[in-house]
C-alpha cells in the first residue's frame, strides 16, 4: 500500500476531529452504494443503517480522544521537564566557571536575604514564649520631662492602678535585677537575682518544668526563702539534676530553697536573671518614703477579653493623670501607659532590622540584574545552538522554557548554598549574643523560613532568566544561521536590555552605598566625638558589697582602705570610685533650684547623677572648669556639696555664676537642706549614642557612700593589673568578688555595639553590591567592545585614532552609567529617608557621604571598564579583518 | 453472530484492525471495507462500532493517527501500526490461533464423554 500524502496536523476539538472522520466514512460509503446502482436517497439510508448509532459512536470516540490528549499532555510536560533538566545540567557542566560564579553570586545574594530574614522572623514574627502573648501589655510610667517613655513604676502607683483599672485581668510586677553573692562553698560568685511578684508567672502563662511556681504566700515574708531557677541555672549550677526541687542555695549568705524550675524557652520581659525571688507589694507599701518616691518596678498586665490595647492605654493615661494630681509631690511629670509587650521588647530593633532587610533585598536585585546580564552574554554566544534547535523544530516556547529551567536550576543551587551560608551566619550571630537582639529570638531558620528562601530563589531564577530567555525566543534563526561571519553582533534590543540592567545595578548600588555610608559616618561621628574623659589605660570593675557593709561608715571605710592600697600598687596612677562610670551612669534625680522654683505645671527635670570619690575627676581626666572638686573637707557632717557639668550650668544657671547656687534633689522636701554647687567640670557624654552631652551632677562619696564601680588609671596595659588588684581586694575581705572586669575602652565600645552590627552588615552588603555592579559594568563594556570589534578595526585601519575609538565605546557605555546614576539619585533619596531615624550628627542628605558613594562607585566602575576599553583600542585590524 | 457487548467481539475487532494495518496505513473506512471483504461480510457488525475500537487502540499507543489525503484527494485520518502494535498483532494472532484450534478440536471431537455412555 502506498504512503498517503501527509497534511499538517491541526489540533482541533475532539468532537470536530471525530466528526470529520465519521463524515468521511459515511460519504465514502454513500459513494460506493451509488456506484453499486442505488439512488442517492437509498444509498444514504443504507450507509447510515450499516454504520449504526452515529451520535453514540461520535460521543464515545470524542470522550476517549479527550482523555488520551489529557494524559498525553501531562506526560509530555513531565518528559519535557526531565529533558530540560538534563539539558540544563549538561549546559551548566559545559561551562563550569560560569556556573560556579553564578552559584556563588546567588548564594551570597540569597544567603544574605535568608540570614536577615531569619533574624527578622525570630524577632518580629515569631510569637513570644508566653501563652496568648498578644494579650500581654507592658505597663510603664513615662517621664514627660525627659521625653522618656520607659520609666518604671512606684509601689504606690501599682497599688492604685490595680484598684482603679478595668482593662486587665491580672498583673505581674518585678524589681530591677540585683547582684547577689552565691557561695557554693569554695569561691563566692556574683549572680543576678530578680524579685518578682508570684502573679508574674501566672500572668505570663508560664508553667514550671519541675516543682511549682510561687504562691502568694511566698511573697508574704520579708525575706525570700523560696527561689525559682531558670533553665540555664538548672543546667549550669545543678547539672540538670532531677531532684533539684527542695535543694538549698546560699544567696547573700541566706539559705534559700529551690521550689521550681522555669521552662527552657522562658524569658523575662526584661533582662533575665539567674534566680527569681518572690516579692509582695504589701511590705513595700509600708515604707512611707519609697512607696511613691522610688520608681523602680517593671510590670506586665494581661488584657481582659474584648479590651483593645488602645482602650487599655487610654484608661492608663487617664489613671496616670489622676495620680499625678493626687500625688503631685512624687508623680509630677509622670504618667502611665501600656503598649503591647512585643513592641516593648522589640523596641528600637525594628527599624534597623527593616533597613537591613531592605538592603539585603537590594543586593538580591543587583544579583538578579547582574546574572541577567551574564546570561544575556551567554545566550548570545549560544545563539547558533538555539537557531539550530529552532530550525530542527523546537518551538520558541520550548526554547524559552528550556532557558528558564537553566536559570531556575542555577538559582536553586544558589538557594541551597545560600541557606547553608545563612545558617552559618546565624550561628555566628548567636555566638555574639548581642544585646541588640531580644533574648527570646532563637535566630534560626525554621521550615517556614527555608520555604520562603526557596520561593525567593525560584523567583530570582525566573527574574534573571526571563529577559535573556525571551530575547532568544524573539531571535530570527534563519538570520543567525546564515550570518556565518558576522554572527557576533549584538542586536539593538539585547544591547539596550544589557544597558538597562547595568543602569539598574548602578542605581541600586549607589543607593545602598549611600545608606551604608550614612550609617557608617553617623557611627564614626559618635565614636570620634569627644567623650569628655580619657578612656585609655583604665581598668574598670565593680565590687558588690553584701549586707554586712550596709552601714555608711563601714562602706566608706572599706572604700578608703581599698583606694589607698590600690593607689600604692606600682603602675597605678589614680583610682576613681563612683555609683556609675561614664556611659553607664543610670541613676537620676529630680532637681529644685533655689534661684528659680518650677511653675505648678512645669515638670520637674530629672538629672543623671553619680556619687564619686575625690580623685574621680582627676583619674578620669574630666577637666575642672570653675570652682573646686570634692576633698577631705566635704565630710559627712559638712554642708552638702555638689559638682555639676558645663551642660548643667548652661541650662539651669544661664545668666548667673553657677558656683554657690543652691539645689535640692530627690522628692520635694522642704526640710531637706540645700546643696551648694562648688564646682563645674567639663561635659561627659554619658549616653554615647547622643552627641550633645546631657547635664550631669555629682555628689561626694564622703557624704553619700553609695556605688561600687571602680576605675583604675594605669601606666601600662590595664588588664595586666587584674591579678594584683584581685589579691589586694582579697587581702581586705576574701568574701568580696571582683565583677564585670573590663577596660574602659571595652566599656565604652559596648555602648556602640548595638549600632555597629547593622553598620557592619550594611557595609558588607554595600561591598557585595559594589563588586557585583563592577562586574556588570565590566561585562557590558566587554560585550560592547567585542560586538563592534570589526567596526573598530575598520575605523583604525581607515586612520581613526585609538583614542577616538575608546571615546566611542565610553560614550555608548557611559550613557547607561549616567542613566543609572540619575535613577540612583531617586534611590538615594529613598534610602536616606529610610535610615534618617538612625542617624546622629549627620544630615540625611550629607553631601560628603553621597558624593563619596558616587565616587567609590565610579572609581570601581572605571577600573572595571578600563580593561575592555583598552582591549577595544588594541584591536589589530589585520587579524580581525582577515 | 457476536453479541455487541461481549469482550470477544472487541478483542476480535482489535485483532482484525491490527491485521489490516499490518499491510500499511489506512483510514477507518478502508479498514472497515477491507475487513468486510476478506470476511465476506460474515461478521456483519455495525461499521460504527469500529471507531471506538480505533480510538481505544490509539490511546493504548498500538496505532497512531495522522491526517492525510485519501485516494480521491479527500482529507482523511490514517492509522498506522506502532512497534507496540506490531508486537500486539503477533501475540494476539498466536493467541487467536490457539483459541480457534482448541475450540475447533473440541467441536470436531468424535469421542463421547464417559458419562454419555
Amino acid at each position: 500500500m502506498k504512503e498517503p500524502r501527509k497534511i499538517p496536523f491541526i489540533a482541533s476539538q475532539p468532537e470536530t476531529e471525530v466528526d470529520s472522520e465519521l463524515r468521511f466514512h459515511l460519504e465514502q460509503r454513500i459513494q460506493a452504494n451509488v456506484a453499486n446502482g442505488m439512488s442517492p436517497e437509498e444509498a444514504r439510508r443504507a450507509a447510515m443503517e450499516r454504520f449504526g448509532d452515529v451520535e453514540g459512536v461520535r460521543d464515545e470516540c470524542a470522550r476517549i480522544l479527550a482523555e488520551d490528549r489529557r494524559t498525553h499532555a501531562r506526560r509530555e510536560w513531565l518528559d519535557d521537564l526531565g529533558q530540560d533538566m538534563r539539558f540544563a545540567v549538561r549546559a551548566a557542566l559545559r561551562s563550569p566557571v560560569f556556573t560556579a560564579l553564578a552559584v556563588v553570586t546567588l548564594a551570597l545574594g540569597i544567603g544574605a536575604n535568608a540570614a536577615v530574614f531569619g533574624v527578622v522572623k525570630s524577632v518580629l514574627l515569631n510569637s513570644l514564649p508566653y501563652s496568648d502573648a498578644d494579650r500581654l501589655m507592658r505597663i510603664r510610667s513615662p517621664i514627660k520631662a525627659l521625653g522618656e517613655d520607659r520609666g518604671s513604676l512606684s509601689a504606690g502607683t501599682i497599688s492604685d492602678l490595680r484598684e482603679r483599672q478595668k482593662s486587665f485581668t491580672s498583673f505581674g510586677a518585678w524589681l530591677p535585677e540585683r547582684d547577689m553573692i552565691y557561695d557554693p562553698g569554695d569561691q563566692p560568685q556574683i549572680v543576678k537575682a530578680r524579685w518578682v511578684e508570684p502573679s508574674l508567672f501566672t500572668t505570663l502563662g508560664v508553667r514550671p518544668v519541675l516543682g511549682q511556681i510561687f504562691t502568694d504566700a511566698d511573697g508574704l515574708r520579708d525575706t525570700a526563702f523560696n527561689v525559682m531557677i531558670p533553665w540555664h541555672t538548672w543546667q549550669r549550677v545543678f547539672a540538670g539534676a532531677g531532684n533539684v526541687v527542695g535543694k538549698t542555695v546560699r544567696l547573700n549568705n541566706i539559705p534559700r530553697t529551690v521550689v521550681g524550675v522555669l521552662p527552657r524557652g522562658f524569658v523575662m520581659p526584661e533582662e533575665g536573671a539567674d534566680y527569681y525571688m518572690p516579692i509582695n507589694m504589701a511590705p513595700q507599701m509600708r515604707d512611707p518614703i519609697s512607696v511613691r518616691g522610688s520608681h523602680n518596678f517593671g510590670m506586665v498586665g494581661r488584657l481582659k477579653p474584648g479590651v483593645t490595647a488602645e482602650a487599655a492605654n487610654a484608661e492608663l493615661n487617664k489613671i496616670g493623670d489622676e495620680l499625678e494630681k493626687l500625688y503631685a509631690k512624687d508623680n509630677l511629670g509622670i504618667g502611665l501607659m501600656a503598649r503591647p509587650l512585643r513592641d516593648a521588647i522589640v523596641g528600637d530593633t525594628r527599624t534597623p532590622l527593616l533597613v537591613l532587610l531592605a538592603s539585603a533585598g537590594l543586593v538580591l536585585l543587583i544579583t538578579c540584574a547582574n546574572l541577567a546580564g551574564a546570561l544575556l552574554s551567554r545566550t548570545i554566544s549560544r545563539r547558533k545552538e538555539f537557531a539550530v534547535r529552532v530550525a530542527l523544530g523546537a518551538g520558541r516556547g520550548r526554547l524559552v522554557r528550556q532557558l528558564l529551567t537553566e536559570s531556575v536550576l542555577l538559582s536553586m543551587a544558589g538557594g541551597i548554598a545560600g541557606v547553608v551560608l545563612a545558617m552559618i551566619l546565624l550561628g555566628m550571630l548567636r555566638g555574639l549574643s548581642l544585646r541588640a537582639i531580644p533574648n527570646y529570638a532563637d535566630l534560626s531558620l525554621d521550615t517556614g523560613a527555608i520555604v520562603v528562601t526557596f520561593l525567593l530563589a525560584l523567583l530570582t531564577g525566573v527574574a534573571f532568566g526571563l529577559g535573556p530567555a525571551l530575547s532568544v525566543g524573539r531571535a530570527n534563526p534563519q538570520g543567525t544561521l546564515r550570518d556565518e561571519t558576522r554572527g557576533s553582533t549584538e542586536s539593538v534590543r539585547s544591547r539596550r536590555m544589557r544597558g538597562m540592567l547595568v543602569a539598574g545595578q548602578i542605581a541600586l548600588c549607589v543607593s545602598l552605598l549611600a545608606a551604608a555610608g550614612l550609617l557608617a559616618r553617623s557611627l564614626w561621628t559618635m565614636i570620634n566625638a569627644p567623650m569628655g574623659f580619657n578612656a585609655d589605660n583604665m581598668l574598670t570593675f565593680t565590687v558588690p558589697l553584701p549586707g554586712r557593709y550596709n552601714a555608711a561608715t563601714t562602706r566608706l571605710a572599706f572604700k578608703e582602705d581599698f583606694e589607698q592600697r590600690v593607689k600604692a600598687l606600682p603602675g597605678v596612677k589614680g583610682v576613681a570610685i563612683a555609683g556609675g562610670l561614664p556611659t553607664r551612669i543610670t541613676n537620676s534625680n529630680g532637681i529644685f533650684l533655689q534661684s528659680r522654683p518650677w511653675e505648678a505645671n512645669e515638670p520637674v527635670p530629672f538629672i543623671t547623677t553619680s556619687r564619686v570619690n575625690d580623685d574621680y575627676f582627676r583619674t578620669l581626666g574630666i577637666p575642672l572648669i570653675a570652682g573646686r572638686t570634692f576633698n577631705a573637707s566635704d565630710g559627712p557632717d559638712a554642708p552638702p556639696v555638689m559638682v555639676i557639668t558645663e551642660a548643667f550650668a548652661k541650662k539651669y544657671f544661664p545668666n548667673a555664676d553657677p558656683l554657690g547656687q543652691q539645689v535640692r534633689y530627690g522628692p520635694p522636701d522642704p526640710n531637706q537642706p540645700w546643696t551648694t554647687v562648688i564646682g563645674v567640670v567639663g561635659n561627659v557624654r554619658n549616653n554615647p549614642l547622643a552627641l550633645s552631652p546631657e547635664p550631669l551632677m555629682f555628689f561626694s562619696q564622703r557624704q553619700q557612700p553609695f556605688g561600687e564601680a571602680f576605675a583604675i588609671r594605669t601606666s601600662a596595659q590595664p588588664k595586666a593589673l587584674i591579678a594584683t588588684v584581685r589579691a589586694t581586694l582579697r587581702a581586705i575581705d576574701p568574701g568580696l568578688p571582683m565583677y564585670q572586669v573590663k577596660t574602659m575602652e571595652e566599656l565604652v565600645a559596648e555602648g556602640f555595639a548595638a549600632r555597629k552590627l547593622p553598620v557592619m552588615l550594611m557595609g558588607a552588603f554595600g561591598a557585595l553590591a559594589l563588586l557585583l555592579a563592577s562586574v556588570g559594568v565590566y561585562a557590558m563594556f566587554t560585550s560592547m567592545a567585542a560586538a563592534r570589534e570589526r567596526e573598530f578595526s575598520v575605523r583604525i585601519a581607515l586612520g581613526a585614532s585609538r583614542r577616538s575609538v575608546a571615546a566611542l565605546v565610553l560614550r555608548q557605555g557611559g550613557l547607561w552609567m549616567l542613566i543609572g546614576l540619575v535613577a540612583g539619585a531617586g534611590g538615594i533619596f529613598v534610602a536616606a529617608r529610610l535610615v534618617s531615624s538612625q542617624l546622629n550628627g549627620v544630615p540625611a542628605f550629607d553631601p560628603l557621604t553621597i558624593g563619596g558613594a558616587v565616587l567609590v562607585l565610579l572609581t570601581c566602575a572605571g577600573l572595571a571598564l578600563m580593561v575592555p576599553v583598552r582591549r577595544a583600542t588594541r584591536a589589530d585590524p589585520i587579524t580581525v579583518l582577515r | 453472530m457476536f453479541d455487541k457487548e461481549s469482550g470477544l467481539l472487541q478483542g476480535t475487532v482489535e485483532l482484525l484492525v491490527l491485521k489490516t494495518l499490518s499491510w500499511g496505513p489506512m483510514h477507518g473506512y478502508g479498514i472497515a471495507s477491507w475487513i468486510e471483504s476478506v470476511t465476506s461480510d460474515a461478521l456483519s457488525v455495525e461499521e460504527g462500532s469500529l471507531y471506538p475500537a480505533l480510538y481505544r487502540m490509539a490511546k493504548k499507543r498500538w496505532i497512531t493517527a495522522e491526517w492525510g489525503l485519501s485516494e480521491n484527494n479527500r482529507r482523511a485520518k490514517y492509522y498506522r501500526l506502532t512497534a507496540e502494535g506490531r508486537r500486539q498483532f503477533r501475540e494476539q494472532m498466536t493467541g487467536w490461533r490457539r483459541f480457534a484450534s482448541a475450540v475447533d478440536q473440541a467441536i470436531g471431537s468424535t469421542v463421547a464423554p464417559s458419562w454419555a455412555k
